[in-house]
């Protein structure tokens, strides 16, 4: 086929198409309110619910609130091929380092065998597999808008719907867990979030070629 | 620069996202040379005819990816992005390695006009590959140059169906010709 012919047959496809953005901005409300209703349905939201909400135990949902927007705003500029996505990346890193460091403070002022008889509890297991079957769906939605674009690097992109997902998802599940103790969260919710990362990364770098 | 009585490339691209049929075939014929240049100048190895296979493979994708251009943005560095991340996939998918420096990309220039000699073969053949319907649809449009409207009368099909079938054809075309050439 000759490249003329070609073109005259790419050019007579004007279906309208829409943007990655757009999906996104489609597609992710809904995924988190559906997650949000297979909590309330299958999890139950815990029962001090009103007042974790309004005192400290509130950064557990705003932490990962927080992460998502950020990783949104970064999956958003991947999706185009051109851009240069310093900002959002470095916004995404300067969050990283700030979970580390509250990691790296949580280890020098509480003892290991502190940690370890907080995390000796059934729901730390139950939290690291409960936020990616939250965030599943966010994630789906996510790998789909961003399917409309052209990222540079798949796998990359990919890793920031997984972090936009996690965070979602962990932030629907903290309406569920009880346990509020920072060297509780960091290791539970991080390492979910890390796994929603991951497995975005791994899905991302197939399904995003192109 | 184009001359000043030519629309520019972002002014062709928004009335393509609009339905401009003229305006989208105009920016592709435009587009065309300057991706050929740039096929050419780092595959032109392979010969004139496995380049214009991956210039063809090229504009398909820039069809395809198109909505991840941003209207407000300017439409040259979103091109080069996509010609340069496709002739790196299409040379190393045909076993070849070509690096294209980014500052190398805006500076090539555009193949001579005028010359589209080279009956490139990839395309057809998966074409050919196509359900026998959309194959038809795709070359009753391009190659006997029929409007959808004129298919569709002759398929017994709506122009809006063979609408449609023709950007199906088009996204599995892409699909296709990814798992023939790897």
């Amino acid at each position: 086929m000759k490249t003329d012919a070609l073109i005259a047959a790419l050019a007579a496809d004007t279906t309208p198409r829409v943007a990655p953005g757009a999906r996104l901005a489609r597609v992710l409300p809904v995924a988190f309110v559906v997650s949000g209703l297979m909590l309330v349905a299958f999890w139950h939201v815990r029962p001090d619910l009103a007042q974790a909400l309004t005192s400290a135990p509130v950064y557990k949902t705003l932490v990962p609130m927080v992460l998502a927007l950020a990783a949104l705003w970064l999956a958003r500029g991947m999706a185009r091929p051109e851009a240069r996505v310093g900002a959002e990346a470095a916004l995404v890193g300067v969050l990283g380092l700030g979970m580390l460091a509250a990691l790296v403070y949580g280890l020098s002022t509480n003892s290991l065998s502190e940690i370890g008889a907080l995390l000796d509890t059934r729901d730390f297991e139950n939290c690291l597999v409960s936020v990616p079957v939250l965030a599943a769906l966010p994630l789906g939605g996510a790998l789909w808008a961003l399917k409309a674009g052209a990222p540079r690097n798949p796998a990359l992109a990919g890793a920031a719907a997984g972090l936009l997902a996690g965070g979602l998802g962990a932030a629907v599940y903290s309406l569920h867990c009880p346990h509020d103790p920072l060297m509780y969260f960091l290791p539970a919710y991080g390492g979910a979030m890390l796994i929603v990362v991951a497995l975005g990364a791994l899905i991302g770098g197939r399904v995003l070629r192109w | 620069m184009p001359p000043l009585d030519e629309p520019s490339w972002e002014t062709l691209m928004r009335a393509a996202n609009r339905g401009d049929q003229r305006s989208y075939a105009r920016l592709l014929g435009a587009v065309t040379p300057v991706v050929r240049g740039i096929v050419r100048a780092r595959g032109g190895v392979l010969g004139p005819e496995a380049c214009e296979d991956v210039v063809q493979e090229v504009l398909l994708t820039i069809h395809l990816k198109r909505q991840s251009w941003r209207e407000d943005a300017p439409l040259r560095p979103w091109l080069y992005a996509v010609t340069r991340h496709k002739v790196v996939d299409a040379f190393r998918a045909r076993g070849h390695r070509v690096e294209i420096p980014v500052e190398d990309v805006a500076e090539i220039l555009p193949a001579p006009q005028g010359e589209d000699p080279f009956e490139a073969r990839d395309m057809a053949r998966v074409i050919g590959r196509l359900e026998p319907r959309a194959a038809e649809i795709v070359r009753a449009i391009g190659i006997e140059g029929e409007s959808a409207a004129e298919a569709g009368a002759r398929l017994g099909m709506s122009e809006g169906a063979v609408r449609v079938a023709l950007h199906r054809a088009f996204k599995s075309l892409a699909r296709l010709r990814e798992r023939m050439i790897e």
